[in-house]
């Protein structure tokens, strides 16, 4: 078939890629401004493993162009715009109607919030199955790619049934897995996909609370998280206390869904959960400041991760970024270390004398007065800690992400601090 | 020779004995000009003063005992830091404290324009660092809630003008809680603490001296609750708790403030007069640096008009003027502010320290002693309210007041028409009083039938001041006309508005009470203050019993 696909961020070059792989003849159409920029200048591609080199690749094949220009030759028309572009959809959807005048096809993967496909639907006519469905984005970072072409769950939020036969054709090559194909309608799956990700974001911000809680009543978190994931009726996802969470669409879509509550004039639960969120990101100045007596001048610190999670080399709303604005704004000597991250990281810190990027974790360890370890990549699992005590100035290691041994660690003769233990 | 001798005090005392006898209603009926004739526009104010019992024979008289008593020399000396204040011999250079950066300013040869925005940059690095969430407290926490604690003009004005101004917090800084306490009996610091967060709370100490004992005892008691809450050091919570607003370095350092949390005026700022300075950090907290900057420029432009614009369409002159004419020609005392917006609410108690502490004085700057009456007792409310207070005093009682009326022109314009409207309801409130306090029940038909008892009789004076929007520059330039009046009056009356002694003797027989309540025999004071002890000590005996 013939696809188009409208957007410029992660999920759409991951859908561009996925259709051509599957043998679509592919049209990608972002704005003038990353129209002419060279691939891997584009971060959403670079960020994510695998996905420049198979954009390049189904390009090379002819499979995927990237384009200006308007086709109606197109089967399909897929929305994957930034939350805030409705009103360049508006425009695309505008456009199309006049130009395809019966069976236009448009799939909106776009988070414009609950009720927006209706909206969108209102420009065009159903009667001359001129028709939008809405298939909620289930993207992950780091896993964007798998997730699209194999996944477990697709929902297709449409009550057309012409629209409905063919979007399924459109999708049956990343059927092979799937557990769960939902039909609802548009405002349901909207709905359902803003549920998911606060509830997600609600078990975090839970198991965070817990984490604090047991600091200081002297009890220690990953116990009791075992203890929790063992019931059948909580299981052991989303359960891992740390310090905060980050990513893009996953902190957009809470915050807005969050939105969604308070313009009904209620405080949400996902708002004191992002509020707490962010207060989580500075748990481990927060424990670094307290050892050292609230006085961090002349010392020198390492930080270990910096990408919001393992796997990607994004720092959305990262927490490092919290942590390092505050270690920076105390005069400290920042040392920082992470496997994918550092070419974003050293963009985002420009100019800023107080901070180095080590391309070696070990290089970023010597002579420093603590290790922060932020995102649990797993090369850190299992560092040389000889070497760790050897080249630290003071063996003090603070675990954002609980994955170190306290024993162990105590025993080489490091001081060690986790979340909740 | 004192004023009240002049040839022109001697022309108004004349000219006063006409206008006595006439009706503010006659006024308005002589001359349907009177508006065009008696507003003033600068500096984003408008005073109407035509509900004032005055003719432009009055005003033409007012400008020439200005003129007698050199005023626009004295004006001049004012801005230039000569020592107009010579009981302490020193300048009073608050104008000075917000002119742009660019304009030097020699006092003794030193340029103090520089060390004034030095000064102010750091306060400004300062509340970016609090706006910016790196203030840490004992436990890492950005600091949400900050405490002024300070009294008299380290307090009416800050909490005015923040009061004022709360609605201008800029959207992209994060909302620091601001709170203000002063009394030294403890009680608002007590309530505070019961709802604030120890480790997210950082208290301003402002003291010019750093001896006042109010400010102390109330800093005293905030670091206790740090350091019980906290646990640690009393100089650990000293370092991050607490910025010192001083003149005094050397002593708030001696108290545990380290110099890096310091910032500094100087003796040349009279404590009503120093919101200008960094003692207005609260102000910058509340609304942003760059509406601070905004609020002295709103000032400097009033400024630049007080010191430039011929005497007869001087706004602060006009002010003075007239209220020399109410007080010492039409024999008024009594003086009401009132401001006809909520967000005004504590000006009234921030004018009555500016004018009351100013010029409640009695001996001339030679020091003799003065035959006639200077500054009158000052006090208001928000006008609606007021209505249901003593506005019947205003219409019915006995005594002659005079007022001001203060209100923006237009408010909530981006807030919907229901609040529009809740506005124009307050300036119809506002204009009637002041319509019916000058005619009296003139303005009814046949008012003549009504009883005694619901008769208005009118004559009140008036003054009505009005802006387009209340905003930090709107703000600045209003205090600034109402210290330059002050200043204004004081030069007509000869006497110092820059000094408080009057205020400094109370502090010492305080000092010499104290041990009293704990002794077992008071020693010889009076029989009032003996008897009073006596009674609290009996109290708190029993209530120990029974403990």
């Amino acid at each position: 078939m013939k696809v188009k696909v409208y957007g410029a961020d992660l999920t759409a070059w991951v859908v561009a890629a996925c259709m051509a792989r599957a043998g679509n003849d592919v049209q990608i159409q972002g704005p003038q401004s990353q129209q002419e920029k060279p691939l891997q200048d584009i971060s959403a591609l670079r960020d994510e493993p695998g996905l420049l080199d198979q954009i390049q690749l189904q390009m090379q094949k002819g499979r995927l162009k990237r384009t200006g220009a308007q086709d109606v030759e197109t089967d399909i028309h897929w929305l994957a715009l930034e939350h805030n572009e409705i009103e360049k959809a508006q425009n695309i959807i505008h456009g199309l109607a006049k130009a395809v005048p019966e069976n236009l096809l448009i799939v909106n993967q776009c988070n414009f919030g609950v009720g927006a496909t209706d909206k969108l639907q209102s420009i065009l006519n159903e009667e001359l199955n001129q028709v939008i469905v809405y298939i909620p984005s289930n993207l992950q970072d780091g896993k964007a790619l798998q997730g699209f072409s194999q996944p477990k769950r697709i929902t297709i939020g449409s009550e057309n049934n012409w629209a409905i036969t063919t979007t399924r054709a459109l999708i049956k090559p990343f059927l092979q897995n799937i557990e769960h194909l939902l039909l609802m309608t548009s405002r349901e799956a909207e709905f359902t996909k803003l549920a998911i990700t606060g509830m997600l974001a609600i078990r975090i911000g839970y198991i965070n609370e817990l984490a604090n809680l047991a600091d200081q009543m002297n009890v220690d978190i990953e116990t009791i998280r075992e203890g929790m994931g063992a019931d059948p009726r909580i299981g052991n996802h989303y359960l891992a206390p740390g310090c905060g969470f980050g990513g893009l669409s996953f902190n957009q879509n809470i915050a807005r869904f969050s939105e969604t509550f308070e313009k009904r004039g209620k405080d949400s639960l996902l708002k004191t959960v992002i509020s707490e969120n962010e207060i989580q990101k500075e748990l481990l100045f927060k424990k670094l400041w307290q050892h050292y007596q609230c006085n961090l001048t002349e010392k020198t610190v390492s930080v270990w991760g910096a990408s919001f999670k393992p796997g990607t080399a994004s720092i959305d709303n990262a927490p490092s970024l919290k942590l390092i604005d505050a270690l920076l704004a105390q005069g400290v000597q920042v040392k920082v270390h992470d496997p994918e991250a550092l070419g974003n990281l050293q963009k985002h810190y420009r100019n800023q004398p107080n901070i180095s990027f080590c391309n070696d974790a070990y290089e970023a360890i010597k002579d420093t007065h603590a290790l922060l370890l932020v995102t649990e990549w797993p090369e850190y699992w299992s560092p040389d800690y000889l070497k760790l005590l050897k080249d630290m100035h003071t063996p003090l290691i603070i675990d954002g992400r609980n994955i170190f041994d306290r024993e162990a660690l105590e025993m080489y003769g490091f001081t060690y601090m986790g979340v909740g233990r | 020779m004192t004023v009240d001798q002049s040839p022109a005090w001697l022309a108004l005392n004349t000219h006063a004995e006409s206008i006595r006898e006439k009706h503010l209603t006659e006024m308005f009926s002589e001359d349907s000009q009177r508006f065009e004739k008696f507003s003033f526009s600068a500096a984003h104010c408008l005073t109407d003063f035509s509900k004032q019992r005055i003719t432009e024979d009055t005003l033409q008289r007012l400008i020439d005992l200005a003129e007698q008593q050199k005023l626009p020399q004295r004006i001049e000396a004012l801005f230039k830091g000569d020592k107009v204040n010579p009981s302490e011999n020193r300048p009073a250079l608050h104008t000075a404290l917000r002119q742009p950066k660019e304009l030097p300013l020699l006092v003794d040869g030193d340029d103090i324009s520089t060390e004034i925005h030095a000064s102010l940059e750091r306060m400004e690095a300062l509340v970016d660092q609090i706006h910016n969430g790196q203030w840490r407290g004992y436990d890492g926490s950005p600091i949400k809630t900050v405490v002024n604690i300070g009294v008299g003009g380290s307090d009416l004005g800050p909490l005015m003008a923040c009061r004022a101004l709360g609605q201008f917090a800029p959207a992209h800084i994060r909302e620091i809680e601001v709170h203000f306490v002063s009394s030294m009996d403890g009680s608002q610091l007590a309530r505070i603490l019961n709802h604030i967060d120890a480790a997210s709370t950082l208290f301003i100490v402002s003291s010019k001296s750093f001896t006042t004992i109010d400010t102390l005892t109330n800093a005293n008691t905030a670091r206790e609750w740090l350091v019980d809450n906290s646990g640690l050091p009393i100089e650990l919570i000293s370092q991050h708790h607490f910025i010192a607003i001083t003149a005094s370095p050397d002593k708030a350092a001696a108290w545990g403030i380290p110099e890096k949390n310091q910032l500094h005026f100087w003796d040349w700022t009279g404590g009503r007069y120093s919101m200008w300075s960094v003692i207005g950090m609260a102000i910058a907290l509340q609304t942003g640096n760059e509406n601070f900057r905004l609020f002295l420029a709103g000032a400097h432009k009033m400024d630049v008009h007080f010191r430039s614009a011929p005497l007869g369409e001087n706004l602060p002159v006009l002010l003075a003027m007239i209220g020399v004419w109410n007080i010492n020609f039409l024999g008024i005392h009594a003086h009401a502010v009132l401001p006809y917006d909520g967000r005004l609410k504590h000006i009234p108690a921030y004018l009555e320290q500016l004018e009351m502490e100013s010029n409640g004085k009695s001996v001339t700057l030679q020091g003799e002693k003065l035959n006639y009456a200077t500054c009158p007792i000052l006090w208001g409310e928000v006008g609606p309210n007021a209505q249901h207070a003593f506005y019947q005093l205003l219409h019915q009682g006995t005594e002659s007041v005079m007022c001001d009326f203060i209100a923006p022109a237009i408010r909530y314009q981006d807030q919907g028409e229901d609040l529009q409207a809740q506005h124009q309801l307050a300036l119809a409130n506002c204009l009637a009083q002041s319509r019916l306090l000058a005619l009296g029940d003139s303005v009814l038909e046949d008012a003549d039938n009504a009883p005694a008892h619901k008769r208005y009789r009118g004559n009140q004076p008036s003054t009505t001041i009005m802006f387009d929007t209340l905003n930090p520059e709107s703000l600045g330039a209003l205090i600034a006309m109402y210290e330059h009046k002050v200043y204004v009056q004081s030069v007509i009356w000869e006497i110092n508005p820059f000094d408080q002694w009057g205020v400094e003797l109370g502090k010492h027989v305080a000092t010499s009470l104290l041990d009293q309540f704990t002794e077992q025999s008071s020693s010889a004071t009076d029989s009032s203050t003996e008897g009073l002890i006596r009674y609290v000590q009996q109290q708190r005996k029993e209530s120990n019993d029974e403990g």
